[in-house]
């Protein structure tokens, strides 16, 4: 019958770690595969959305110069009825009112312009047909919008209304007009944006006006001088056109690094195109990092897994090995007692027949290594054990026994006491029970002598030593008892009691 | 002022002399590298005149105002770009004072044509209307001139500004603007000369009869002219800064002498009208002439136009106004400004008429 394989510590310790790693594997892989997953699912879904968003951030921008446009207009209204009803008669007032609905308004560089092409500005007056030549536009025309292009190379939006009705100082006026500077309406463009996206104005040849950067390759060149490396004369002709004929439209190259896409849209009556560059889009950027944060986030749950899982092996490694240490112990405790019983007389205390034997081996493997030098053995045997037996009972004869296993031990201290037999002991002397084996004896007997005559404890013993013809420690042993036998007869020549008594 | 003007142009000749140094010859075993190094050097010494060239960036000296309002009447020869650009600098004087507590009001007034009979109408009705300093770019000084001395025996101050100062030994306060047109238009005519290897005809487009700035050029360039011998002056013409007239007036003269072989043209306005009729009639005819009109420089561009003479029209207008306040609290020329102010004017040629665009107009619409 094949014998079954017991379960150890260890093959509990291996399977739980194990067990463990296996559960963090699989947890692991199901994690990177579901982020994997994720990000591919999320790079198709943007792909469809970028262009949704580009749309929905050109047209708000568009719309913020457009309403930017209106608002003006309807101020510069407002501003021209409100100096129509002021009769003004001098320059000065004309000045001091264009201030008050500048100030007002919020309008920036409000000018009024009389028919012979004066400029009235709230701290200059000057002849302004060359410098605005869109006033020539403004009489046909309910409000003229017109992009400048100014000496030192700043632009401007010009927005005129015609003043059919407004007369000052006897003059009659045709036209107001605001100049708002493009890098003015840039900043007000740059709301939240962090930088993320890339917006520029262009005009109908792809002149930038904005001077806005529209993305790492493009830059601020003209739009379409800046493309014509990278996407064909067909593509490029289609954007003109619409450009030209004021419509949006959309691009997407390879810039070499990334993939760009643009969209356009135009703001209404300016002749402008807004556009707005996403690099790889911001919708896949800020969505990737949602899922790069995830798998940081489910990375940090495998880790703590982990540890805490090694913590518990660890725990429930320590608290195994503490039980198996205990358990050893207890076994070891366990031998240690049974050894000492198995070795120990349970009447007096002293080391047992077993113990002797034990003993006499570990002497004999001396003895026959010629290690063993000095050696003594003394024999003893109670006088009268079987008498007191016979006469006071067991309980009687087991005192005389301590009683003489006492005295023995209390002369014989630095000796190996062994009681072999019924009443017989055996004490083995070395080193400096070795020495004094012979004074101590003499005592011994003395005692012995002593407690014949006041019917004490009388021990007969017998004693040898060690010689170098000695082939075992039977041999002196047997010296010892025949000399404890001599001893027995002349301590009852004294008037001890023997056994047969 | 005159100081700082000074030291501009020590700064603009050491400059130059080191870019002069630096481009100097350097043996080498490497040909490429030091056509290279050539190549960079050449292009750094262009930005560097193309930018220096007109001085957008100002700061107002450390003079106090004694007022806390200034009301100025300026008025010059005509409407045009030109004084246009003499007015944004003007208005970055005007924004800074403002910025300071010191309100500067002015009108900037011109016909639509040069008249210096508009211009001294202009100048009665002014002197009525107390303002703190009339300012002029004269018309024609010999018209202007006296009127200026009487308004200054009357009390008025009167000071002269952007291209033209009356003629020598009249009363007015300062000057603010060019002070070398005759040099100006000798410098053009040189350059003209050597590019037509110092022989040919050559025709002049003046700008305004009297305009002490378009009769000092063409001044400049009749006695250029008259060093070499085989060159000649085939016809002189008067556009009165009006690019349809000099367009027309070009147009004659090429139908007069269909082997004209260069124009020198006065002002900002001929360079254009002549490089018009220059172009639809196909004629060799090599332009050069004034400042920075943007259709000029894209003929520059183009190499219609040979080179053109660039002022600093905004450093003109800023310095003008900050010379008006010191005049207005009634200082005269010295420590604080000088009697003549004077701005510089630089030639550029086909390579720098990109730059030039660049610098002035942006990306151009």
């Amino acid at each position: 019958m094949k014998e079954k394989k017991q379960i150890s510590n260890k093959t509990i310790v291996l399977t739980a770690i194990a067990g463990s790693l296996i559960v963090l594997a699989m947890v692991t892989a199901n994690t990177l595969w579901t982020s994997h997953k994720t990000t591919i699912a999320t790079d198709e879904a943007v792909s469809t959305v970028s262009s949704f968003y580009l749309e929905e951030m050109a047209d708000r921008r568009a719309r913020t110069v457009t309403n930017l446009i209106n608002n003006n207009f309807d101020h510069m209204e407002k501003a021209v009825a409100f100096i129509a009803e002021e009769g003004i008669d001098s320059q000065d007032e004309l000045r001091d009112n264009l201030g008050e609905v500048k100030s007002l308004l919020g309008l920036n560089r409000f000018a009024l312009v009389d028919e012979d092409n004066i400029v009235y500005t709230q701290y200059t007056t000057y002849t302004g047909r060359s410098r605005h030549a869109f006033l020539s536009e403004v009489a046909n025309n309910d409000r003229v919008i017109t992009t400048v292009s100014v000496y030192g190379s700043s632009k401007q939006l010009c927005l005129a209304i015609p003043t059919p009705d407004l007369t000052l100082m006897g003059k009659p006026f045709k036209a107001c007009f605001v100049q708002l500077d493009i890098n003015e309406i840039v900043d007000l463009l740059a709301f939240d944006d962090h930088g993320k996206t890339h917006f520029a104005i262009y005009a109908k040849n792809g002149g930038n006006l904005s001077g806005t950067e529209l993305g790492p390759v493009i830059l601020k060149d003209n739009f379409f001088e800046a493309l014509q490396n990278i996407v064909t004369e067909n593509v490029l002709e289609k954007h003109r056109e619409n450009f030209e004929n004021e419509t949006d439209g959309s691009i997407t190259f390879d810039s070499g690094e990334a993939e760009e896409t643009l969209f356009y849209v135009p703001i209404q009556e300016t002749g402008w195109e807004m556009a707005v560059l996403i690099r790889e889009s911001v919708i896949q950027d800020q969505i990737r990092d949602i899922s790069i944060r995830n798998l940081k986030t489910s990375r940090y749950q495998i880790a703590f897994t982990f540890i805490s899982v090694l913590a518990l092996a660890t725990v429930l490694l320590l608290q195994l090995r503490r039980f198996s240490g205990q358990k050893l112990e207890e076994e070891k405790e366990t031998s240690r007692n049974f050894k000492h019983m198995a070795n120990t007389d349970s009447l007096t205390g002293v080391r047992n027949k077993h113990a002797y034997a034990e003993n006499e081996a570990v002497i004999n493997a001396k003895i026959h290594s010629g290690e063993l030098e000095k050696l003594g053995i003394v024999v003893g045997d109670i006088n009268g054990l079987k008498y007191v037996n016979d006469t006071q009972g067991h309980a009687a004869g087991d005192r005389l026994i301590k009683d003489a296993c006492s005295l023995i031990c209390e002369y014989f201290k630095q000796g190996a006491v062994f009681r072999i037999g019924g009443d017989e002991f055996a004490v083995i002397l070395q080193g400096k029970g070795f020495e004094t084996m012979q004074e101590v004896i003499d005592d011994f007997n003395n005692k012995v002598e002593e407690n014949i005559k006041e019917n004490g404890v009388v021990v007969s013993i017998g004693y040898s030593v060690f010689e170098k013809d000695d082939h075992r420690l039977r041999d002196v042993f047997e010296r010892a008892d025949s000399m404890m036998y001599e001893r027995k007869k002349e301590l009852k020549e004294m008037g001890a009691k023997t056994r047969g008594e | 002022m005159k100081n700082d003007c000074k030291i501009k142009i020590i700064i603009a000749a050491l400059s130059a002399a080191l870019c002069v140094t630096s481009c100097a010859p350097v043996p080498s075993d490497n040909g490429h590298g030091e056509e290279a190094s050539a190549n960079e050097q050449a292009s750094e010494i262009m930005q560097e005149t193309v930018s220096s060239a007109v001085d957008f960036e100002h700061e107002l000296d450390s003079y106090v105002p004694k007022k806390d309002h200034y009301n100025f009447y300026f008025t010059y020869k005509t409407v045009h770009p030109w004084w246009d650009a003499v007015a944004l600098g003007m208005e970055e004087a005007q924004r800074q004072f403002l910025e300071k507590g010191v309100t500067v009001t002015y009108e900037y007034m011109a016909p639509e044509g040069a008249s210096a009979e508009d211009q001294t109408q202009r100048l009665y009705e002014a002197e009525k209307q107390n303002f703190d300093v009339i300012g002029v770019d004269v018309a024609d000084e010999e018209i202007i001139s006296p009127i200026l001395d009487e308004m200054i025996e009357n009390g008025t101050k009167v000071m002269t500004f952007s291209s033209s100062d009356a003629k020598d030994g009249c009363k007015r306060i300062a000057y603010v603007g060019n002070t070398h047109n005759y040099q100006d238009g000798a410098d053009l005519t040189e350059a003209l000369c050597e590019k037509l290897d110092y022989k040919g005809k050559v025709a002049i487009l003046v700008g305004s009869v009297g305009a002490p700035c378009h009769e000092d050029r063409a001044r400049g360039a009749r006695d250029t002219i008259a060093k070499y011998g085989d060159m000649e002056i085939v016809a002189t013409e008067y556009d009165m800064d009006s690019v349809d007239l000099a367009y027309d007036l070009t147009l004659k003269i090429l139908k007069d002498c269909p082997d004209l072989d260069g124009i020198v043209c006065c002002n900002m306005s001929n360079p254009v009208g002549a490089a018009r009729a220059v172009t639809e009639t196909e004629s060799d005819a090599v332009i050069v002439g004034m400042d920075h009109d943007v259709e000029a420089l894209r003929y520059l561009h183009d190499g219609v136009i040979y080179c053109l003479g660039v002022q600093d029209c905004y450093s003109i207008g800023y310095d003008t106004i900050q010379v008006a306040v010191k005049i207005a609290d009634g200082n005269l020329p010295g420590e604080l400004f000088p009697e003549k102010t004077d701005e510089i004017t630089t030639v550029i040629y086909q390579e720098d008429a990109a730059l030039m665009l660049e610098l002035l107009y942006g990306d151009i619409l």
